[in-house]
C-alpha cells in the first residue's frame, strides 16, 4: 500500500511565485505566437511548454510516494536457569518419587524449549555463583553444582545482557545467598521477570541452626552470652535437645519445643571462661530423620577470650613519691584494676589515739597471700621489705606465684633487694639480679639510665617507636638520686645500666621464673622520670610509658609475648593452610637459631607435628599443614633457643567447606514472586508451567511493547526516469512543432 | 600589735640570736629522707609567720607514721629551678603578699597539674583580709574558675591516717578546709586556722602559741591534720580505694 505524499524541498511561496511566473511566460508566450500562428497551433505549443512548466512546478513541491508494511519481531527473551547447589534437593516432600528441583525444572521445561527458541530471540544462561551462557543443546546435561546462588545479581547481569523491550525468564527454587540475598532498597528490574519456582515450602523438612550471635571476644571471668536462632520446617510436635559444647565437652543442653511450622526461636545461652585465649565452641541439634540438610544442625564459632584488667597488687614499705606516682600511672591505666597497700606505720611507730581513730586496715596477708594471691597477674613489691611483716612462707608462695605465670616488679630503696633481706629469702632464686648480702642502697647519688643493647630492643624500654629517638630519650630523663648496689645482673636480660655516678651497674633487669616473669628496678627514685621531668618543661609520659609497659610485659600481655603465632587465614578442607611463628629472642631482637615445635590439633583432638623452616623474615618460622576435614584446629607452638624455653603461643583456625549453598534449603518462591511482582512480570509455580503460561508470557510482553510494527518506505519522485523522459518528450515535441511550424 | 604579743616576739628574737641556729637554712635535698618539708618563700607578706613549726611536726611524723621525713624543713620559691624536687611544698602567712608573676603562675600551675601538692596555711585567720586575701587571688590564676571550694566531711585528707571529725589549730577560725580539685585529686588544701602556729615550739620546748577555744586537745587535732595532709599528699586518695572503705566506714559509725 502506497500513498502520495508532497514533501517540498521549497518553501510553499517559492513554489507558488515560481508557478505563477510560468503561468504569465506561458502567457506572453501564446500572445506572441498568436500573431504568427494563430490561435490554435499558439494554443498547441503553449500547452507543450505549460505542461513541462507543470512538470518543475511540481517537482518543486517534493512528490513522492510513501510504502506501509507491517513486520513482526523475533523478540529477545533471557532465559536464566538455576544451577546451583540447592537444586540438587528433593523437590518435593519425602516419599514422593525422587526427583531433584533441576531435574523437575529439565522435565518442565525441555519440552516447550524449542518454541521458545523458535518464537523468541532466546539467550539461555545457567547461573549460581555466576551467569553463564549456554546452549539449549546443554540443558539436558545441566548440574547443580555452584556452591552460592546470587540470584539477584545474576538477574541484573542478564538485565544487561538484553535489549530493551524483551523479557527474562527464569527458573530457580528462589533461594538467594549472594553478597544481596535480597532485593530490598534496590530499583525494580527495567524489564519483566517472569520467575518459575520449583519446590514447595511446604514440603521441606529441616531442622538447622540458622545463626549463632556471639560477640567476636570476651572477657576472663565475665559471663559471655550468646542467641542461637533455631529454625525448623516440618518437624512440628517434637522436642529436642540444643548442646552447647566447648570443643568436647558439654557446657549445657536445652530443650527446644517445635510448636510451629515453620518454627524459628532465638535461645539465649551463656558461659563464663576462665582462661585466657580463643575458646571454640559449637551448638548443635540431633539430626532428624527425613532432614534434607544434616550438617547445618551444628554450627562451630569461636570467641576470644582477654583479659578484662591486669590486676596488679603492689606493697610499698611507706608512704614515699614513688608510690604517690607509681599508683597515678596504675591509675590511669585503663587496662590495669590496681589494689595497693602502703604500710603507713611500723610496729615501732606509736600512736597517741586508739586504733578506733585510725584509718589503718590491717594487711589481711593471709588472704592476700594464701587465697587471693592467684588472682593478680602482677606483683609489686616497692621498698618493701618482709622482715618486719610476715613470716617468710609467704614469699615461697609469692615464688610459687611467679613460677606458675605470675609476674613480680621488685623496685629498690632501703628496704628493698639485700637491704630487705631478700638474699636469704625463697624470692632469691626468682629475681633477676644476684642477691650475696652484700649490697647497699646508696641514698647519696646521682644515676643515668644507660641503655644496653638489649634494653635499645627491648618493649618495656622502648619509650618512643624510633631507636635513635629512644636512645636520646633515655638519654633524657632525669637523674636518681638513690641506687640499690647489687652483685650483678642473673645472666637474664639488662635492659639499663646506671651510668654516671656508679660505674655501670645493673639498675633495670628482667628475667624468667618458671613460667612467671620478673623486673628488678635498682631505685626507688623512678617517680623522678616523671616529675622532675615536668619540671624540666618535659613530658611526664616517658614514666607513665614506662610503667604500663612493664606492667603488661610482666602480665604476659599477647602483645610483649616471645613467642607469637601469627593469625592463620580460614582454608577449606584439602587446603594447604600456612602457618608462620614469629620467635623473638629475651632482648626481644628476632631469634634466628630457634628450634620451633609446632603442632596442630585437628577438631578430633589428633595432635600432629608440623615441620617448620625458616620463613621470609629473620625469626619467622613457616609450617604448612593441609586439613582433611572440616572443623575448629587449635595450634600449638613453643620455641626454645640453646636449649632454653623462651616461650609458648597458642592460636586456632577454623576449616570450613563454604555451606553458602546448603545451609539453608528452603525453597523460597517468596523472593521471586516480589522480583516479578516489581518487574511487572509474572510469578509461576514448576507446576503451572505449560504452553498457557508461555502464552500469557508472550501476552504480557505484547501488552508492553507490541512485536508487529510498521515499516514506511519512501520513494522521491524526481529520482523516478520516466517523469524525466516524459519532460524531455514534452520538450522535444515542442521543439519538433516549432520546426515543422517554421519558428526554429 | 599587742603588748603581750610584742614581748612575745622580742623574747624569741633574743633566744633565736642566742641560740644555735635550728635547721631550717635552704639547703641541698638530704637524699636519705624520701620526705622534704618545703615552704615557699614569696614576696611581700610574712612568707615565715612560725619559723620553728616543721621540727615538731616532723618528729610527730616520724614518731607516729613509716613515714622517713628530714627534721629540717627547705626553704624554696616558686622560681627555683630545684622546686619539682619537692613535691610536697608548705606556704603560709599573715599578711597580703606580691602577686606572682605569671612565670610563677604557670610554673605553680604545672606543678599541681602533674603531681605536686601544696598546703595553704593563713596565720591570721580573717576571711577576705591580709593572706586569705591575696591567696584567693593568686588561686584565681592559677586555676581560673576552679576556686577554692570547702572539702567535704569524708575527704580523703581527713582519712589518710587519723579518722578526723574536726580540725585544728591556734583558733577555729574556719571549721572547715577548703582546697582545688583537679580530676580526682586535691592537690591545694587551704586552712585558715593557723596550723604553723599550733605546731610551733620555741627552743626551750615550749608552745610558743595558746591554741583556743580547745587547747591542747585542738593541738592535737592540728598535728593530726598536719599528718593527715602529708599521708594525702603522698597516698593521694589510697583510702577510697575499695579495700580501705568498709573498715572505715565501720569506725566511724562505731
Amino acid at each position: 500500500m502506497a500513498d502520495l505524499y508532497l514533501i517540498p524541498p521549497v518553501p510553499w511561496w517559492v513554489a507558488a511565485s515560481i508557478g505563477a511566473l510560468a503561468a504569465f511566460l506561458l502567457v506572453l508566450q501564446y500572445r506572441a505566437l498568436r500573431e504568427r500562428l494563430g490561435p490554435r497551433r499558439s494554443a498547441l505549443l503553449t500547452l507543450l511548454r505549460g505542461l513541462v512548466y507543470g512538470l518543475l512546478v511540481f517537482f518543486l513541491l517534493g512528490p513522492a510516494w510513501v510504502e506501509r508494511r507491517v513486520v513482526k519481531l523475533r523478540r529477545p527473551l533471557a532465559l536464566l536457569i538455576d544451577s546451583s547447589q540447592s537444586m540438587a534437593l528433593p523437590a518435593d516432600a519425602p516419599g514422593t518419587p525422587p526427583k531433584s528441583r533441576l531435574d523437575a525444572v529439565k522435565d518442565a521445561l525441555l519440552p516447550l524449549l524449542e518454541r521458545l527458541v523458535r518464537d523468541y530471540d532466546l539467550r539461555l544462561f545457567r547461573f549460581g555463583d555466576g551467569l553463564e551462557p549456554v546452549t539449549p543443546a546443554a540443558v539436558r546435561s545441566l548440574g547443580a553444582r555452584d556452591g552460592r546462588t546470587r540470584l539477584v545479581e545474576a538477574l541484573e547481569a542478564a538485565a544487561k545482557e538484553v535489549p530493551a523491550q524483551s523479557g527474562i525468564l527464569v527458573f530457580s527454587d528462589g533461594i538467594a545467598n549472594g553478597e544481596r540475598a535480597a532485593a530490598d532498597g534496590a530499583p525494580p528490574l527495567p524489564l519483566p521477570v517472569f520467575s518459575v519456582t520449583v519446590g514447595r515450602p511446604q514440603a521441606y523438612t529441616d531442622l538447622r541452626i540458622a545463626e549463632v550471635r556471639a560477640p567476636e571476644f570476651g572477657f576472663r571471668g565475665r559471663e559471655i552470652k550468646l542467641d542461637v536462632i533455631v529454625e525448623a520446617y516440618g518437624l512440628r510436635g517434637r522436642k529436642l535437645p540444643l548442646y552447647f559444647n566447648r570443643g568436647r565437652n558439654l557446657v549445657s543442653a536445652q530443650s527446644v519445643d517445635i510448636d510451629a511450622d515453620p518454627f524459628e526461636k532465638r535461645i539465649s545461652l551463656s558461659f563464663t571462661p576462665k582462661e585466657i585465649g580463643a575458646h571454640h565452641f559449637n551448638v548443635s541439634l540431633p539430626v532428624q530423620p527425613g532432614e534434607q540438610i544434616a550438617h547445618n544442625n551444628r554450627k562451630e564459632f569461636a570467641v576470644d577470650v582477654q583479659r578484662d584488667k591486669i590486676r596488679v597488687l603492689t606493697l610499698s614499705g611507706s608512704p614515699a613519691w614513688n608510690y604517690r606516682f607509681l599508683r597515678m600511672a596504675l591509675k590511669q591505666d585503663p587496662l590495669v584494676d590496681l589494689v595497693s597497700f602502703v604500710f603507713l606505720r611500723t610496729p615501732t611507730d606509736s600512736v597517741d589515739v586508739p586504733d578506733s581513730q585510725l584509718s589503718l586496715i590491717p594487711f589481711p596477708i593471709d588472704d592476700i597471700f594464701l587465697e587471693e594471691l592467684k588472682n593478680f597477674d602482677v606483683v609489686i613489691l616497692d621498698d618493701f621489705s618482709h622482715r618486719a611483716y610476715f613470716n617468710p612462707v609467704y614469699l615461697e608462695k609469692l615464688r610459687d606465684f611467679v613460677r606458675d605465670g605470675g609476674g613480680l616488679a621488685v623496685f629498690g630503696g632501703a628496704r628493698a633487694f639485700d637491704s630487705g633481706g631478700y638474699g636469704e629469702s625463697a624470692l632469691k632464686e626468682v629475681l633477676p639480679v644476684e642477691l650475696d648480702g652484700k649490697g647497699t642502697y646508696r641514698g647519696r647519688t646521682s644515676v643515668r639510665a644507660v641503655l644496653t643493647p638489649a634494653g635499645k630492643a627491648h618493649p618495656i624500654t622502648r619509650l618512643v617507636a624510633d631507636a635513635r629517638a629512644n636512645e636520646e630519650t633515655w638519654s633524657r630523663l632525669p637523674q636518681l638520686t638513690a641506687f640499690n648496689r647489687v652483685q650483678r645482673a642473673r645472666g637474664e636480660t639488662l635492659l639499663a645500666l646506671s651510668g654516671d655516678g656508679s660505674d655501670g651497674q645493673p639498675l633495670l633487669t628482667v628475667g624468667r621464673f618458671g613460667q612467671g616473669r620478673t623486673l628488678a628496678l635498682m631505685s626507688d627514685e623512678a617517680w623522678r622520670w616523671n616529675f622532675i621531668a615536668v619540671g624540666n618543661r618535659e613530658t611526664p609520659q616517658h614514666h607513665l610509658k614506662f610503667v604500663r609497659q612493664a606492667v603488661r610485659w610482666l602480665a604476659r600481655e599477647p602483645s610483649f609475648e616471645q613467642v607469637k603465632i601469627l593469625p592463620v587465614a580460614a582454608s577449606r578442607p584439602g587446603e594447604k593452610a600456612a602457618i608462620t611463628v614469629r620467635v623473638l629472642k629475651d632482648d626481644f631482637t628476632p631469634a634466628a637459631q630457634a628450634s620451633v615445635q609446632l603442632r596442630v590439633l585437628g577438631p578430633d583432638g589428633d595432635p600432629l607435628l608440623v615441620p617448620v623452616s625458616p620463613g621470609d623474615s629473620p625469626g619467622d618460622y613457616r609450617g604448612e599443614f593441609t586439613p582433611a576435614r572440616e572443623g575448629s584446629y587449635r595450634v600449638e607452638a613453643e620455641a626454645a633457643l640453646a636449649g632454653r624455653t623462651l616461650g609458648r603461643d597458642r592460636s586456632a583456625f577454623s576449616v570450613a567447606a563454604g555451606y553458602h549453598e546448603s545451609e539453608d534449603g528452603r525453597p523460597r518462591p517468596e523472593l521471586l514472586e516480589r522480583i516479578s511482582r516489581s518487574s511487572r512480570g509474572e510469578h509461576f509455580t514448576i507446576e503451572q508451567w505449560n504452553e498457557k503460561a508461555l502464552e500469557k508470557i508472550a501476552a504480557r510482553l505484547e501488552g508492553q511493547a507490541p512485536s508487529r510494527i510498521v515499516e514506511r518506505r519512501q520513494t522521491r519522485l524526481w529520482s523516478t526516469p520516466w517523469i524525466f523522459s516524459l519532460a524531455l518528450v514534452l520538450l522535444a515535441a515542442e521543439w519538433w512543432t516549432r520546426r515543422k511550424w517554421g519558428l526554429v | 600589735m599587742r603588748r603581750r604579743d610584742f614581748l612575745r616576739l622580742a623574747w624569741g628574737c633574743l633566744l633565736a640570736a642566742a641560740l644555735p641556729r635550728p635547721a631550717r637554712a635552704s639547703h641541698p635535698r638530704d637524699k636519705r629522707f624520701p620526705f622534704v618539708f618545703a615552704q615557699v618563700r614569696y614576696r611581700g607578706g610574712d612568707w615565715n609567720p612560725h619559723p620553728l613549726c616543721v621540727g615538731p611536726l616532723m618528729e610527730e611524723l616520724m614518731l607516729r607514721t613509716s613515714v622517713e621525713a628530714s627534721p629540717v624543713r627547705h626553704e624554696v620559691t616558686l622560681a627555683d629551678p630545684d622546686l619539682f624536687e619537692y613535691p610536697f611544698l608548705y606556704m603560709a602567712g599573715r599578711y597580703e603578699f606580691e602577686p606572682f608573676t605569671e612565670g610563677e603562675i604557670e610554673t605553680l600551675r604545672r606543678f599541681l597539674s602533674y603531681g605536686g601538692f601544696l598546703l595553704v596555711d593563713d596565720a591570721l585567720g580573717q576571711r577576705g583580709y591580709g593572706f586569705d586575701k591575696s591567696v584567693r587571688r593568686e588561686f584565681q590564676r592559677v586555676f581560673p574558675g576552679n576556686e577554692l571550694k570547702r572539702l567535704p566531711s569524708g575527704h580523703a585528707v581527713l582519712r589518710s591516717y587519723y579518722l578526723m571529725r574536726r580540725i585544728g589549730g591556734v583558733r577555729i577560725a574556719n571549721p572547715a578546709l577548703e582546697g582545688i580539685t583537679v580530676g580526682s585529686a586535691t592537690p591545694v588544701i587551704y586552712c585558715q586556722n593557723d596550723l604553723g602556729g599550733a605546731w610551733e615550739r620555741d627552743q626551750l620546748g615550749k608552745w610558743t602559741n595558746v591554741c583556743t577555744p580547745g587547747g591542747e586537745e585542738q593541738r592535737r587535732d592540728a598535728f593530726h591534720l598536719g599528718i593527715n595532709i602529708i599521708l594525702y599528699a603522698m597516698t593521694e586518695n589510697y583510702k577510697e580505694d575499695l579495700i580501705h572503705v568498709p573498715f572505715i566506714r565501720r569506725r566511724l559509725t562505731r
